[in-house]
């Protein structure tokens, strides 16, 4: 049995992870970002990264993504407007991932600041990856 | 009484840009802000025009020293959507490609550290020690730096003689085990200028999320050859260095130990090269919808890609990546704080920062 197992438990979720693209997925509509960061926090897993993707239609879809013991598990959040709870007071490992996003695709993290811009000069958010601004 | 000084971003002790503002009380930093962003290129949004071959060659420029770890993560991720596996002697070249960059990353590291130490000889050495090492590299590739081996399904380029160039790398050992290694780890002047200057806790690096050599010096045993094995790591014998003091002297020792292991991996692929293709030639493929997820362990720790395609479309519908600097740099404010303002240098050099990589 491996470390990752008990997560889903943990989380008080009975789906099992699937397995793809190189990822332990955990799918189900009952995820709490800020939840899975105090039991990844816990387990002493490592926040890898945070994908953001801007979504054909509308909205955002954010992957985070955390290692335990080699094993790279994936958490997809589906955004309708543009903001999520940061989890930077939980995990430090998350500030200038959700900066840079914040940056990138104008994505407000609610709980923190997220300026001044981290990688880019001005105060133009979403420049560089949302399409409307492109 | 406190007072700023501003280091960077142009800065004689930087080798690209950046910045720290340190607020020192006397000769102490109490704090310090870290800037990123002077180099920003947005290659994310670039990828996003580019085909399956120019995306490549792109990425290739993420880092000048580690580029092949970028191509190859890269094309590992591509090979996910396009269920393309290299043959095995590919496998084994991308292994030995590593390892040499690895070689080429720290040994240029300990040039830089040693200057910084005042210790400059042994800049001289090193600096003389990593041309062999490019030699080794341009003997394979054709190239000093962004070696172009990568490809979708194997490498571009074969090494045909292997044993020329074991050869290579057991002088390139010889001399690494004569002089970087001994005077990095028993040295009094090495010693005394980095022991117990610029200390990471293990409980910092693990909540910052430091990955590499320099998680390792803190105690957190972690490698993505030994945790979840790629390319021909699975097959090679080698150990992981990790120290517990979290000082600029436990990333010294950390990567000194690395050259020996990286050269111990090094013997172990060329001598077992395995006969075969490099490449899946004339295989058909295409991307399928989705989004694939890979990771190496570069020279500077974990880069991760995030790859994601339409089916039929020409260019990816989204690249993501993450460099090892970008997650370790962070912890360089934790590093400093407490130190000497002397010491400053030496300690954010002790991280090997690739700013290049942070702003991609």
């Amino acid at each position: 049995m491996s470390a990752i197992d008990n997560i889903p438990q943990k989380l008080g979720i009975s789906d099992p992870w699937v397995q793809q693209g190189g990822v332990y997925w955990l799918v189900s509509n009952s995820l709490n970002i800020r939840a899975i960061a105090a039991v990844m926090g816990e387990c002493h897993a490592r926040l890898v990264t945070i994908t953001a993707f801007q979504l054909p239609e509308q909205g955002f879809r954010l992957d985070y993504h955390w290692d335990l013991e080699g094993k790279l598990m994936g958490f997809s959040f589906q955004l309708a407007g543009n903001s999520i709870e940061s989890i930077y007071d939980l995990c430090e490992a998350a500030d200038w991932i959700e900066r840079e996003i914040h940056d990138h695709y104008a994505v407000e993290f609610l709980g923190r600041e997220c300026e001044p811009l981290l990688l880019r000069t001005g105060d133009t958010l979403g420049a560089n990856l949302r399409e409307e601004t492109k | 009484m406190s007072y700023k000084i501003p280091m960077g971003p142009y800065h004689p002790a930087l080798e690209e840009p950046y910045k720290l503002d340190l607020v020192c009380t006397g000769e102490t930093v109490s704090e310090a802000k870290l800037n990123v962003g002077f180099n920003f290129r947005n290659m994310e949004h670039l990828a996003e025009a580019r085909n399956h071959i120019q995306v490549i060659a792109l990425m290739e420029r993420v880092c000048g020293i580690c580029s092949n770890v970028h191509t190859q993560t890269l094309c590992q991720a591509m090979e996910g959507l396009t269920g393309l596996t290299p043959p095995p002697r590919a496998m084994y070249i991308r292994t030995i490609m590593d390892e040499l960059e690895r070689l080429h990353s720290h040994t240029l590291w300990a040039g830089v550290a040693a200057k910084l130490m005042g210790f400059k000889t042994m800049f001289m050495h090193c600096f003389e020690l990593r041309e062999a090492v490019m030699d080794i590299l341009q003997a394979i590739s054709g190239n000093r730096v962004n070696y172009s081996m990568n490809r979708i399904g194997g490498v571009n380029r074969d090494i045909e003689d292997p044993a020329a160039i074991l050869r290579m790398v057991e002088a390139v050992e010889k001399e690494m085990a004569r002089t970087i290694v001994p005077i990095f780890t028993t040295s009094t002047t090495a010693r005394y200028r980095c022991a117990g200057v610029g200390v990471l806790s293990h409980e910092k690096a693990v909540a910052v999320g430091v990955v590499g050599p320099n998680a390792r010096a803190s105690g957190v045993a972690q490698d993505i050859r030994r945790a979840a094995p790629y390319a021909a790591y699975e097959e090679m014998e080698f150990d992981v260095p990790v120290q517990t003091s979290g000082d600029v002297s436990a990333r010294v020792l950390v990567r000194a130990l690395e050259i020996l292991e990286s050269c111990r991996i090094l013997r172990q692929a060329l001598s077992k090269l395995p006969p075969g293709e490099i490449h899946t030639e004339g295989e058909k493929f295409q991307f399928i919808t989705g989004t694939s997820v890979s990771r190496t362990e570069g020279p500077r720790g974990e880069a991760i890609y995030s790859v994601s395609w339409k089916e039929g479309s020409k260019y990816p519908a989204r690249l993501h990546v993450r460099t090892p600097t970008y997650a370790t740099m962070p912890a360089v404010r934790y590093m400093v704080m407490g130190a000497r303002l002397a010491d400053t240098p030496l300690i954010q050099a002790s991280i090997d920062p690739c700013y290049s990589c942070t702003d991609r």
